[in-house]
């Protein structure tokens, strides 16, 4: 178990260091003058050297890139280029532990309600309830999130006024005033993995009811609770692990645009902004951190499904 | 015997090959008459197995006709095209400004009301399909060409090559698809052009892995192997012979990826990484006319719902097919 984490880890490394490469290349290279970029077209050729003097971009790209991936390494993660008083490493970290609030407090709530929802209906397959949940479960997840997010909006903040239209109570609010105002955005980012999640609940429940020892559980007989509780669920939830690790790429996407809907101070909307700004030190530090979450993501999911699956716990 | 030989002439690929490996002229007629003879049962089992594809085709597109999930999709999907193209001719205009009637509710003049310019949210409704249905499918041919000729070379050839291709797959994979192109976007600049490029270079990864698996299922089945040992090309063996027997897969992950690149695109252009005013577009609409929304909603209500039928129409489709492929 240790060593299959311990590999997993390693991995991570060498595939950083590309995603790292790629970022560089995005941000550095691709876009030829950094001064030129920064300055604009109608700075002078002169001051234009000057600032690529003072950034290092007159150096030789591997000796930028090595600039710039160890400052990244050692957290000299410089300040914005928009707002030179804002320091990128306390705002991008912050900005990351509220989307981690929002996210966190949106799985907690949908991963057993859309398990549920799958077990249900891979346990009545086929029946009018099972093509119900299925088509229901899987248009939500569909429509793109800020869609679902602004009918919401409208629904519940604007006609009813039961929740409040932002994400983030005032300053000076009660701390779980927070889950109150987290309502509304964490909606749409529960759809967003309703679908995916009923559905692989749905197949794991339909393939291991067709397993012999449901068989031996029912005629042994185990009243029906106990072989849903310890056998069905149980061997459901590995693929259904599986997809919501799969689906973090998506999740993160979603945060970006319901932050971005709920003015809510996340990573996702702090990117959104930094891109729209061509904000690069802001820009590059919040990608390179949501990469290494998203990678993150997907190995605490493979060592849930290793610790559901004792097949590949004691082969790792 | 010889003249039996000239009829389907020598094979000059096999010679090479041949010579290649310093084999005897004696081994080496040997095997180009076993790849003669097949090529002739070949033939012969090319007229069965292609009546075969007909009917089966003919079959699949009356399974598919008979499903209304699919035909509920394919009519959204329709609709949304015809209005993209003809909305114009139906409509009044999606950018005509009237400022005299700006956020005016819905009413016989305007069935859907004016938005803060007084332009007809009806038009810009119909009209807002048009970017989505210009990027979504284009991005997507792209993806599955590239995705395809990468799927194909990995599984293929397998071995270093494989490795090597699917590594870097990996590493773009490490990237959500949002994320990067947001960084992309924002620092090549936006346009149609280049955010069709994006999304089809950001889902080229996962289109190369459903086809690589579906490539390693075929690579071991006896018409590759007769196909190689007649001597084909590794290119005319992965496009004539592979390509063809992997086509179902590959439509579904196309059918797929349409749904995610509407998804992108729509998300995209919401996020401001799109075109900018006055296109009608729905993304666009629903950002910039969200302050109206406790005014008057139905300027951004609309425009959400056309995109909600648009890729609910898309993923029926989509499961429609994977239902009739699989049975």
């Amino acid at each position: 178990m240790l060593r299959l984490i311990g590999r997993r880890l390693l991995l991570m490394v060498p595939t950083l260091i590309l995603a790292s490469i790629l970022v560089f290349a995005l941000a550095q290279v691709l876009p030829g003058d950094v001064g030129r970029t920064i300055l604009g077209p109608y700075a002078t050729q002169q001051q234009v050297d000057l600032l690529n003097h003072k950034l290092g971009a007159d150096k030789p790209l591997y000796q930028r890139y090595a600039v710039w991936a160890g400052n990244f390494v050692t957290g000299k993660w410089g300040d914005s280029a928009v707002d030179k008083s804002v320091h990128v490493r306390p705002t991008v970290i912050k900005a990351l532990g509220n989307s981690l609030v929002l996210a966190g407090f949106a799985l907690v709530i949908i991963v057993p309600l859309s398990v549920l929802l799958g077990v249900f209906a891979g346990l009545r397959r086929d029946s009018l309830l099972d093509r119900g949940i299925t088509i229901s479960t899987l248009s939500m997840t569909v429509i793109p999130e800020f869609v679902s997010g602004v009918v919401l909006l409208y629904v519940f903040a604007v006609w009813l006024k039961w929740l409040p239209v932002v994400g983030m109570p005032p300053d000076g609010s009660p701390f779980y005033d927070r889950f109150y105002y987290l309502i509304l955005p964490a909606i749409p980012l529960m759809f967003l993995e309703l679908g995916y999640i009923a559905r692989m609940a749905r197949v794991g429940t339909v393939q291991v009811l067709a397993m012999p020892y449901i068989r031996t559980a029912v005629l042994k007989g185990l009243p029906r609770r106990r072989v849903i509780f310890g056998h069905v669920l149980r061997n459901a939830m590995v693929p259904t692990v599986t997809v919501i690790g799969s689906q973090v790429g998506w999740l993160i996407g979603g945060l970006a645009v319901i932050e971005t809907l709920f003015v809510y101070p996340g990573i996702g909307k702090l990117m959104v902004d930094a891109a729209l700004a061509h904000d690069l030190p802001m820009l590059e530090a919040s990608v390179l951190l949501v990469a290494i979450v998203y990678m993150l993501a997907n190995l605490i999911a493979d060592i849930v499904v290793a610790l559901l699956n004792p097949r590949i716990r004691m082969g790792g | 015997m010889e003249d039996d030989r000239t009829t389907f002439g020598p094979d000059p690929d096999l010679e090479a090959e041949g010579r290649e490996l310093g084999a005897d002229p004696e081994m080496l007629e040997l095997r180009a008459d076993a790849a003669a003879g097949l090529k002739t049962q070949e033939l012969q089992a090319d007229a069965a197995t292609a009546l075969e594809q007909r009917r089966q085709r003919r079959y699949l597109i009356r399974a598919l006709l008979r499903s209304p999930t699919f035909m509920t999709g394919v009519i959204i999907v329709l609709f949304w095209v015809f209005m993209a193209v003809f909305s114009t001719y139906i409509t009044q205009s999606p950018t005509a400004v009237d400022a005299m009637h700006s956020l005016a509710a819905p009413s016989a003049a305007h069935l859907f009301g004016t938005d803060e310019l007084g332009r007809d949210v009806l038009a810009r409704t119909m009209a807002g399909a048009r970017t989505v249905l210009i990027i979504a499918p284009l991005a997507t041919i792209l993806a599955l060409l590239w995705g395809g000729i990468i799927g194909l070379v990995a599984g293929f050839y397998r071995g270093y090559t494989d490795e090597v291709i699917m590594r870097l797959i990996d590493v773009l994979l490490a990237l959500p698809i949002i994320i990067t192109s947001i960084l992309v976007l924002s620092l090549l600049g936006t346009g149609l052009t280049i955010i069709i490029i994006t999304i089809g270079a950001l889902f080229t990864p996962v289109v190369s892995r459903t086809v690589r698996s579906a490539v390693i299922g075929e690579r071991e089945r006896e018409y590759v192997m007769a196909a190689r040992l007649r001597g084909e090309r590794s290119p005319f063996v992965m496009a004539r012979e592979i390509l063809p027997n992997i086509t179902q897969p590959i439509i579904v992950e196309g059918t797929i990826r349409l749904g995610y690149a509407v998804f992108t695109a729509a998300t995209l252009s919401f996020l401001g990484f799109g075109l900018g005013p006055p296109s009608p577009d729905w993304g666009l609409t629903i950002a910039t006319e969200r302050i109206y929304l406790q005014i008057a909603p139905w300027t951004v209500m609309f425009p959400a719902l056309a995109l909600a039928t648009l890729v609910v129409g898309v993923n029926l489709i989509t499961d429609g097919l994977g239902r009739v492929f699989s049975k």
